[in-house]
């Protein structure tokens, strides 16, 4: 995320494209509070949590591998996939584990218990974190080369195309497979009416942690994405970009698979605007983001794209 | 007062009984009426109001005793009565955000944002200096200590009704989000705005001292805080009695409405924004007041005090001694501030000094170098998640508030069993006289 444009047309569009690869994290974060929510109504608190715990246990793989420079090649591709699936597994396992022994039980209890659980949820997977790998920042071991296409002032990175378009590519794949797949169909019914799909032969539970597994599937490649954008590791990160991601989901349309991929790059690309050209824009594009949320509910509760009656997943 | 079905369904599932470990075991595990009816006994009621009512009078006084057994190099009754004061305030936060979560069902997990707003404006008022938009120290007449605590209260609960009036109307998890975000924005408000002095923090004045007929009282003197904690006292018994006055009005019996079942109690005319409001605009008053004694207490504020950890240790505070009951939410401060205080302190003390544990071919040497303050948040995350889980109603349960939890549809008859227990302590408890022991009226 370095801005190396000089001219101030440059330094905007530098940013521009700087936000749509950061917008692509948030988006694939903000699918998995989508999805969830499109099913059982409940905002996942400890969503950004299992994200950071992709960008954790890949931190940790990658140090036991000795990678700390950039690979090329097969190697590369090799490492990534590795690092995208090693990540997928351990967000998806955690989420749907967490599924199972915190929400499932309370799922019949008043909307409230549920949503307490998942703050409790989110409490722990961050303090595990902080006893395990400490509290200060750890540098991840950025193995994708440097480098990218340069266009006049504006360089767009390699690593910025590749998140991009597998991040597109990850979005029409989940969009197969809520439209075309029978998997899909039973995660339409129980997001529409989970009794009346019970009735017809619906497995709710297993459909339910069916929409955990793709939701931390999706947020563990995007702990891999994000660590090799922004390679710090930190304890906390799922919070502040948890709260991100949420926000760019309701500003799509909660529960609307295309709206909350719209909003992660509108919001990516928003903040990396406020944090270049407000003073302190670091702390205060956080501001920002959290203005855009109170402001989206007040004016659009519904988002950009969501009907008035959003269309669950 | 009749037993409720659901404690006759829990006899009927005696797994231990009907293993045949005997009827004394099983009744002691399964019965959950052994644990509400006898330790509400000892914490509700008017015995119990009166005992720690005279408990929370002579708190100092007791305190001064204990000088006599305890090493006062480490509890110094001075201290002791330091760490009752900072635990009554956080008595008062858990007072406040009752009623927003426990009455009106709302979850609020951005509470501490009202604490700042208290702890600034007391900051600000008494002190008399502000900045201007250039940062230049300006100067503005300051007001005394006992003005500035309404005024924290009015701005608190403006803020309140501010954060609340857009994101009310919409459904109760959006309000979580956004009060989530405002507990962490306020902070960084208060880091990166020049007006608030930043990073640097900001020296409070001390409490004034005033004179009475019987001589000075000096709610500042760091030599005594006795008189500093009647204040806090007397403050947070006021607060219980306004709780109970709420409740027990059109405005509670609206929250309960609202908490059981939004469109019917919308149907029968109640405004819900407006009374979503009021309990959001109430709660944060309460939470301004308590920062006003943090502030005074604390002596030096600043940004770094105020974090997401506070809201959510209010929010344990009250899952854990019973969501909507006031008894039961003073007991969970109480205990997670002793908790945090003594027992975790005590552990890392016990694990720094352990001789065995020093020697570093021990297998659990590593417990030397825990981090006993991230350990704590764990504790607590856990306290939370199992509570929510294993005993939603918690430690003192609210009764209509348990049998909503446990998920019971009220059926008629149950309805009139809430009501006789209802109507049955309001008869049998104390006048509001004391703290700890007010019944759950």
């Amino acid at each position: 995320m370095i801005v190396l444009a000089s001219t101030s047309s440059g330094i905007f569009i530098q940013t521009m494209v700087n936000g749509i690869t950061l917008g692509a994290v948030y988006a694939l974060v903000a699918l998995g509070y989508t999805i969830v929510y499109g099913i059982v109504e409940l905002i996942n608190f400890a969503h950004g949590d299992v994200f950071m715990w992709s960008t954790a246990i890949t931190l940790v793989v990658l140090n036991s591998m000795h990678v700390s420079t950039a690979v090329y090649g097969f190697t590369l591709i090799g490492l990534l996939l590795l690092m995208i699936v090693i990540g997928a597994v351990v967000s998806g396992t955690l989420n749907v584990v967490i599924e199972r022994l915190a929400y499932r039980p309370l799922r019949k209890a008043p909307r409230l218990a549920p949503l307490i659980a998942a703050i409790g949820v989110s409490f722990i997977l961050e303090n595990i974190a902080e006893l395990w790998l400490g509290a200060s920042g750890i540098s991840y071991p950025d193995f994708f080369p440097n480098g990218g296409i340069v266009l006049g002032d504006v360089t767009i990175q390699y690593i910025d195309v590749v998140v991009v378009v597998l991040t597109v590519g990850l979005m029409y794949g989940l969009n197969m497979l809520v439209r075309s797949t029978k998997m899909g169909k039973a995660m339409r019914a129980t997001a529409q009416d989970p009794e009346a799909a019970a009735l017809m032969g619906v497995d709710i539970n297993q459909t339910i942690s069916f929409a955990f597994l793709v939701g931390g599937v999706l947020a563990g490649v995007a702990g891999v994405f994000y660590s090799l954008v922004i390679p710090v590791y930190a304890y906390n990160v799922g919070f502040e970009l948890g709260l991100i991601a949420f926000t760019a989901a309701v500003l799509g349309g909660i529960g609307n698979i295309t709206g909350a991929m719209a909003g992660g790059f509108l919001i990516g690309v928003i903040k990396a605007l406020a944090t270049n050209y407000l003073p302190n824009g670091s702390d205060l594009s956080d501001a920002v983001v959290f203005a855009i949320l109170v402001l989206v509910l007040a004016l659009r509760p519904s988002g950009l794209l969501g009907q008035q009656v959003p269309d669950k997943v | 007062m009749s037993a409720s079905p659901s404690h006759f369904q829990q006899k009927m599932q005696n797994p231990l009984k009907s293993l045949g470990l005997g009827k004394k075991i099983g009744d002691f595990l399964n019965n959950t009426k052994f644990l509400n009816r006898s330790l509400s006994w000892y914490l509700t009621g008017w015995r119990a109001g009166i005992f720690w009512g005279l408990v929370a009078l002579f708190l100092p006084q007791l305190l001064s005793l204990s000088s006599n057994f305890l090493d006062p190099t480490y509890f110094a009754p001075n201290v002791l009565l330091l760490d009752a004061i900072l635990c009554g305030i956080y008595v008062m936060l858990a007072l406040g955000l009752n009623i927003v979560v426990g009455y009106a069902g709302l979850l609020d997990l951005g509470y501490v944002a009202f604490f700042v707003i208290g702890s600034y404006t007391v900051a600000f008022a008494t002190s008399g200096i502000i900045r201007n938009i250039h940062s230049q120290v300006v100067t503005i007449p300051a007001i005394s200590f006992w003005a500035a605590i309404p005024l924290a209260a009015l701005i608190a609960g403006f803020m309140g009704v501010l954060l609340g009036a857009p994101t009310l109307r919409l459904r109760g998890d959006y309000l979580a989000i956004v009060t989530l975000g405002f507990g962490e924005i306020v902070p960084i408000v208060i880091k990166d705005v020049p007006f608030f002095y930043g990073a640097l923090g900001f020296q409070v004045p001390p409490a004034p001292v005033i004179n009475t007929p019987f001589g000075q009282v000096d709610f500042g003197n760091p030599l005594d805080f006795s008189a500093f904690y009647y204040l806090t006292l007397a403050v947070i018994i006021l607060i219980v009695m306004f709780n109970i006055l709420l409740r027990n009005s059109s405005i509670g019996r609206a929250w309960i409405a609202i908490r059981e079942d939004e469109l019917a109690a919308s149907a029968s005319g109640v405004n819900l924004v407006r009374i979503k409001l009021m309990a959001f605009g109430l709660g944060a008053a309460i939470g301004g007041i308590g920062g006003v004694f943090n502030g005074v207490m604390t002596s030096s504020i600043s940004y770094d005090q105020f974090s997401f950890q506070v809201s959510i240790s209010v929010l344990i505070m009250i899952v854990l001694g019973g969501i909507g009951s006031i008894p039961g939410v003073i007991l969970g401060a109480i205990l997670l501030r002793f908790i945090d205080v003594y027992v975790i302190s005590t552990i890392s003390t016990m694990l720094q000094t352990n001789i065995a544990l020093a020697n570093p071919a021990n297998p659990f040497h590593f417990l030397v170098s825990f981090n006993l303050n991230t350990t704590k948040f764990l504790i607590f995350g856990l306290i939370l998640l199992l509570m929510i889980i294993l005993r939603p109603q918690g430690i003192v349960p609210n009764k209509r508030r348990q049998l909503e939890l446990q998920g019971v549809g009220l059926a008629p008859e149950e309805l009139s069993v809430v009501g006789e227990i209802e109507r049955e302590e309001s008869g049998a408890s104390a006048p509001p006289d004391s703290v700890e022991g007010l019944g759950d009226i």
